[in-house]
This record gives C-alpha cells, structure tokens and sequence, in this order.
C-alpha cells in the first residue's frame, strides 16, 4: 500500500482558478519526499487537500489507505501535520500545548504524558516545557510544533516548509530529526522553497510549478537529466580569452560567461575532468588564475523546468 | 478513545486568557454594567408609569437585561477569539484533529457559556449593591443556566460569523446580533408598552422569553409560564445556531 | 486643508469605520423609541402647547450625540493606527505646518459630523415629525453637531497622541456610554435620577443635546440653542488646544 497517493487531484478557487491541475503522486511507505516549487505554485493547497483541510474538487487521493475526502477522520486519526505558521497558543507553555494536542488525538492521560515528555525532551525542550511559548524562538516554535505533530505516533507526516525563516543552526537541528524520522520509518512529506534542504533530506523530490509536477525522481536523477557539468575559467592577466574559447572549446560547447568568469564551457562528457582543461590551455600557452568544475544543482533543474531561478524568490504563502 | 474529554480541554485553552492576560475580563464586565446603571440612571423614573405595576426598582427590570447582555458580549468575544485562531492558523490544528465537529464546537462555546457568569456574577452582585433583592438559590439557578444557554447561543452566532468572513474585522456583525437579539425584547419595559413594531418583534424573538425568565427571579415570583418557554426558547435557539456553526465547521475550506 | 481632504477620503472609502458611527445609535434610537415611548406621560416632561413631543423626536438628538461621541473614539482610533503604521512621521517629515496634522482631522471630523446629522434627521424626517424650525433649523443643528465633532474628535486625538495605540484608544470607548448616561440626551434633566441630574447638569453634553433637540421639536428657544453653541464650541476649543498640546508633547519627546 501507498502512504500516499493521487490521481489527476486538482483545487480550483472561485472564477475557475486552479491552483492544483492534476497532480499525481505515488509515495511509499518510510519515503521522504520533497515538494518543491516557488510562492504560489501550488505546494500548500496540495498538502492542505492531503490533510483534509481543503477538499479537492477533481481527482482523488488517499493518505495512509483512506480517501482524503470520504475517509477524513480515518485520514486524520494517521497523520501528523506541522504547518507553515506553527500555530502555537503563545499564552500556554510547552508541556500544556503537547497535553492538548494528545487529547485531540484521543490518547489517553497517562500515555499521553509519558509520551509528551518523550518528544519534549528529544526535541530539546525540556528546560523549557514549562515556559508560555510567546517567550520561544522561531526556532523552538518549530520544534514544537514537529513535537506536536509527533505525539501521537502517525505514519504520514507532513511538513509544510518546516524551516523557512529559521537560522541556519535551528535549520540544521529540525533537519537531523527528520533524518532520525526516516530511519524510525515514518513517511514524510515535506514541501520547502530551500533546494539545499530536498538534497539533503529528500528521496525523491517533485517539482511544481503552476499547479503541475514538472518533474520528478530523486536528486542525483533530476540533476543528471538536468544537463552535464560545465567548467569556468577565469585567465591571468594577459591571456587572451578568444584564444582560451577557442582552445576549450575541443571539449564542449560554449556558453555564456558570467560576469567573473572569462570562459564558461559545457562540457560534452562526463568523463571530461578539470585536468583535460587545464591541460588544453596550457597547449595553447594560455595562463590560467582559476578553474573550476561546476556540477548541475536541483536549482539548474528548477531553471530548466520552470523557466525561472527558485532560491531569492522569497517567503510567503504557497 | 474518549472524545469527551476534548470538550473541558478546550475549555481550560479559552479559559486560560482570563487567568493568564489581566484585565482580560474586564471589558465584558465593564459594558453590560455601565448599561444597566446608566439606565438605571437615566431611565428610572418610567416604573411612576401605569404598566409597571409591582416594579419598585428599575434597576431590578433592567439587570436581567445587563445579565443577557453581558452572554451576548462574552458570545461575541468568543466568537473574535476564534476568528483570531483561525487567521492564526490555530484552528486548522483543531480541525485536523480526529474530532466530531459538534465536539470541537462543545469545546469552544463550552467556554463561552461558563465564562459568562463571570459578567453575571459581577452584574448581580452591583445590582444587590444598588438595592436589589436577594435572589433565592432557584432563582440564581434559573437565572444563571439561561444566560448560559444565551451565551453559548451568541458563541455559535460568533462561530458561524468566524467561520463565513474568518477574519477579527467581523467582530461589529457579531456584538451587532447578540445587541439586537437582547434589545429588541420586553428589555426597557413590559410587553403590553411596547410600541406595536417592537412588541410585534419582541413576540418573535426568542431572546425575549429568556429574558423574561431570567427577569421572573428579580421581579415577582418565579413561575413555570415564565420558566418553561424561556428554556425551550433558549435551547431551541441554541440547536439552530449549533447547527448553523457545525455546518460552518464542516464546509471550512470547502 | 489637503490633510482635511485626505482623513475625509480615508474614512468615507472604509465603510467598516463609518457604518458603526450610524448602525448603534440608530438601533439605540429604536430600542429606546419602542420600549419606552409612553415616557412622555411622566410628569414633568416637556410640553408643547400642553402636548409632550413624540419620544422618537425627543431622542432623535439623543442618536445624534451617540454618534458624535463615537465619532470622536473613531478618529482617536484612526489617528492611533496612523501612529503605529508610522504614516505620521511621514506626515511630521513632510514641510507643512504641524498643526495642520490636527487641524486636518478636526476639519474631517466637523465635515463627517454633518454626514452623521443628516442621517438622523433624514431618520426624522421618515419616522418622526421632521424639524419644526424648517431650514433654519438645521442649520442650527448642523452647527452645534459639527463644533461639538471637532471637540470629541478632539478628545480622540488627544488620546491617540498620548497614547501612541489604537487598543488604548479603543478601552475609553465605554466611556463614551458614561458621558451619555450621565448627561440630559436621553431624558429631561428633571427626570433623571439623583445623582445623574446633578453631574447631567454640568455635563456639557447635555447642552449640545438640547441645542440640537431645541429646534428639532421646539421646545427650550433661543437659550437652549445659545447654550447648545456655547457648550459646543467650548468643547472644540478647549479640545483642540489639548490634541494641540498633545501634538507638541509627542513631537518633544521624538
């Protein structure tokens, strides 16, 4: 069985806007998927379609075995959901907040305090569980949060941007318990507008842009499909950068230079390496001040597929 | 899983602002008993007129009009402090609980009901200041289980506001139905003086036969003509409300 | 006067801030008027040739100094939210007099003031008896309404200046019900109970109110509306020489 699956789902909002257009997703159970895209590609309408919150008004879907629309409380009984504002009553403390949100989930005093405990104290708030959370960092806020969405064991867990506008520490910490997730098995869904965070934490990623997946598979794949490596060259003084195109170019084909560089060349295979170009220019006597092989990043995919840059393109709703 | 347990758990969260922000109750208090002694003041003198036989006091007539208002203010608050969750995002997290909507709403209109005897405590107590005579226990029950009902009631009318505009800059549409729904009664003086338009809407608005339940404690004697309209008015309104706001529930993000 | 024009268009373009100035008096007038219309048999009540006036009339000023007072609350609240979203400062950068900054919104409130008269008086000429002194009339009124918004519009600014928010602005808004029970706009000083007719005396609102109701159903003549212009305008006066002040206090302190 699939934790998650959907078939042609589609949102459409008042004057026949759609925000989702037919998505289709097949994710396994203990995947970490990352649901990439910019502000107002869809990313937030398609969880909250998935997590009951906002019924679909084309195609299907089910969470953990249950149809997202007819099954909603069975939907809601096997996921946990962090998102993106980590609503959090700023009167109450720590400890209060994950009593709460054991109660909502029907867990019963005892083992909803034991467990409570548990999830406060890996996500590191002990000390502070029994502070009002309005004295909590950002940072502390998502941790929370994820806490919350923890207590009460679900399968499906969906992370709505879990880290924009944290630190890079705070990043760095909500990242190492999504791992420690995978590893417990828990299938994560987690959308997010930082590429560095689907590398690192996603097994597969897909890729929305106006309401569509443009694209998916895992990282490694899509930067392979995405093109080969290039490498840039910046000359000595004197070199002549003619010279320099035309001897590199024997290695690939030719693009077009940013500002620092004097030479951008994109390399025809793989195996073609910084030693082959270094070697080239030193044929034709040129002298070099640096070199560099670049590899294809998911942000040259998301260029490749969406026409446009995602890194800078800034917070907000989704 | 017990379900039932939500109810007083959301109501400990509503609660807590009282116990936690000071001055959180004040503005609830303050305005239903500016109203009655501002009456009071103002208007006393009308119990000389014929119709108002066996009121010695005005401000007896007018305090079970402070009582009701005082659950219409804390309905409509309840219903701005949800709104406010909903813009926050804190009411998404209760809708993807795996709760019965009719319980998340117990929860929250749950603690509108019990924090109106905040305001009905403090009106009574005034009014007993300013001469008023003391209710007996049934009367204080009957009086204080009605303005519950009343305040759970505007609480759902704020919910279904919440629910449709989900945003605080509603909060006029909800003090503005709790204000008519408890003035536009028998509230200044006995039906048989009304003008013939208010008496016409008196006679329909079911906040009216609260009122005169809640008003039998504190003027005459209590019977069971005044009682038992009053508690199916109360609780019938509080069902078509309920209703209205699960609807609202259910359809959120629809 | 560019200043004037701007608060004029702001607050004429956000219905949600002027409906409010109109919707509670209004419902007020009604309740009042259908609840206690036989009033005007108490003794001691006003006459007219022998013949007391129709209590919607008598009330009809009552409305429109509810709504003036809280026009008053509303233009604290607007300059307050003026102050927190710092559009002021970019009002105090601009090369204008400083004082214009006040001077503007008191010209908006007295311009807004008239638009809140011809509201009631449009409800009087529908419901009630029109004003008995026809067109002089209503100049009348118009003037001790607009003088008397520029001294509550005063009173708001004042507070807004000192205050520096709009919650705390928004917290006297029940005194605004105090000002009004406590003065001669909904009843005749001689009903009013002790010691409401006391303070009601030296309430200068009571003046305003019976200017206004003077020529609306001709009862207090020449004295009640000399009185109503005198209280009004010492109103706007001394007012406008405390948001001035304010003004100052706020511009010293950076």
């Amino acid at each position: 069985m699939l934790a998650i699956q959907a078939n042609g789902l589609e949102r459409a909002f008042k004057g026949g806007i759609k925000a989702v257009d037919g998505i289709d997703l097949a994710i396994e159970q203990g995947e970490i998927y990352g649901f990439l895209g910019p502000n107002g590609a869809g990313k937030t309408t398609t969880v909250r379609m998935l997590v009951t919150l906002l019924l679909p008004t084309g195609g299907s879907a089910t969470v953990a075995g249950h149809d997202v629309a007819t099954e909603a409380g069975a939907v809601r009984r096997r996921i946990g959901v962090a998102l993106q504002e980590a609503a959090l009553d700023a009167l109450m403390t720590g400890n209060e907040l994950m009593i709460l949100q054991a109660t909502l989930q029907g867990m019963k005093a005892d083992a909803a305090k034991k467990r409570c405990g548990e999830l406060i104290e890996r996500v590191g708030l002990t000390d502070a569980g029994d502070r009002r959370v309005g004295g909590y960092s950002g940072g502390m806020k998502r941790r929370l949060d994820l806490a919350m969405a923890l207590v009460h064991s679900p399968s499906v867990l969906f992370l709505d941007e879990p880290t924009t506008g944290l630190d890079p520490t705070s990043r760095f910490t909500l990242w190492q318990e999504v791992s420690r997730l995978r590893e417990e098995g828990t299938t994560v869904f987690l959308t997010t507008q930082y590429l560095e965070e689907a590398d690192q934490l996603a097994d597969r990623v897909g890729i929305i842009a106006d309401g569509k997946i443009v694209a998916e598979g895992t990282p490694e794949a899509l930067k392979r499909e995405s093109g080969a490596n290039h490498i840039e060259v910046i000359l000595l003084e004197g070199s002549d950068p003619a010279a320099a195109t035309a001897a590199l170019s024997s290695l690939g084909e030719l693009m077009e230079a940013s500002g620092k560089h004097d030479v951008s060349i994109r390399l025809r295979e793989p195996g073609i390496g910084v030693a082959d170009a270094v070697r080239v220019l030193d044929d034709a006597g040129l002298e070099v001040a640096e070199i560099e092989l670049v590899k294809p990043s998911l942000d040259d995919v998301f260029m490749e597929k969406t026409g446009h840059r995602l890194e800078g393109s800034g917070d907000g709703e989704s | 899983m017990s379900e039932r347990q939500v109810v007083p758990a959301l109501i400990r969260r509503a609660l807590n602002e009282l116990i936690r922000v000071p001055g959180a109750a004040i503005p609830g208090v303050l305005a239903p008993t500016i109203f009655m002694l501002g009456l009071t003041a103002v208007f006393g003198q009308v119990t000389h007129l014929p119709g108002f036989e066996g009121v010695d006091q005005y401000i007896a007539f007018v305090l079970p009009v402070g009582l009701l208002q005082g659950a219409g203010f804390t309905g409509a608050a309840t219903g701005v402090n949800m709104a406010r969750d909903i813009e926050q995002g804190w009411f998404d997290r209760l809708l993807l609980a795996p709760v019965s909507r009719p319980m998340l709403l117990a929860g929250i209109v749950g603690s509108a009901a019990l924090r109106a005897l905040i305001p009905t405590t403090t009106l009574v107590l005034v009014g007993i200041a300013f001469g008023v005579k003391f209710p007996s226990l049934a009367e204080i029950f009957i009086a204080a289980s009605l303005v519950m009902i009343l305040a759970a009631s505007t609480a759902c009318w704020g919910a279904i506001i919440a629910l449709k505009f989900r945003t605080q800059q509603a909060a006029p549409l909800m003090q503005i139905g709790s204000f008519v729904a408890v003035l536009f009664t028998a509230a200044y003086a006995p039906m048989e003086m009304l003008k013939p338009w208010m008496h016409a809407i008196a006679t329909v608005n079911p906040v009216n036969y609260i009122l005169a339940g809640v008003r039998q404690g504190f003027i005459g004697e209590v019977t069971w003509s005044d009682t038992w309209p009053a508690y199916a008015a109360g609780l019938g309104l509080l069902a078509v409300l309920a209703t209205f706001a699960v609807r609202g529930m259910r359809r959120t993000g629809q | 006067m560019a200043l004037a024009r701007r608060a004029l268009l702001v607050t004429l373009r956000r219905p949600q801030f002027l409906a409010p100035l109109l919707i509670f008096p209004t419902l007020l007038l009604a309740v009042n008027t259908g609840g206690l219309s036989q009033a005007t048999a108490l003794p001691g009540f006003p006459t007219i040739d022998g013949q007391p006036p129709a209590f919607f009339d008598f009330q009809i000023a009552a409305a429109m100094s509810q709504s003036l007072l809280l026009g008053g609350v509303g233009t604290g609240i607007a300059v307050a939210l003026e102050l927190e979203m710092g559009f002021f400062e970019r009002l105090v950068a601009a090369p204008i007099p400083r004082v214009s900054i006040v001077f503007g919104r008191l010209l908006a409130a007295a311009v807004i003031a008239c638009f809140q008269l011809s509201w009631f008086v449009l409800l009087g000429l529908v419901f009630g008896s029109g004003i008995h002194d026809g067109i002089p009339g209503l100049l009348i009124v118009c003037g001790i309404g607009a003088l008397a918004g520029i001294g509550f519009a005063g009173i708001g600014v004042t507070l807004a200046l000192r205050a520096g928010n709009a919650s705390t602005v928004q917290g006297f808004f029940p005194l605004v019900f105090v000002i009004l029970f406590l003065s001669s706009a909904f009843f005749p000083e001689a009903l009013l109970s002790s010691p409401a007719d006391v303070i009601a005396h030296y309430n200068p609102l009571s003046y305003v109110a019976n200017g206004m109701r003077a020529p609306i159903i001709g009862y207090g003549g020449t004295r009640a509306v000399l009185e109503g212009f005198a209280a009004a305008f010492g109103l706007a006066v001394l007012f406008a020489a405390t948001a001035t002040h304010a003004l100052h206090g706020r511009l010293r302190a950076g």
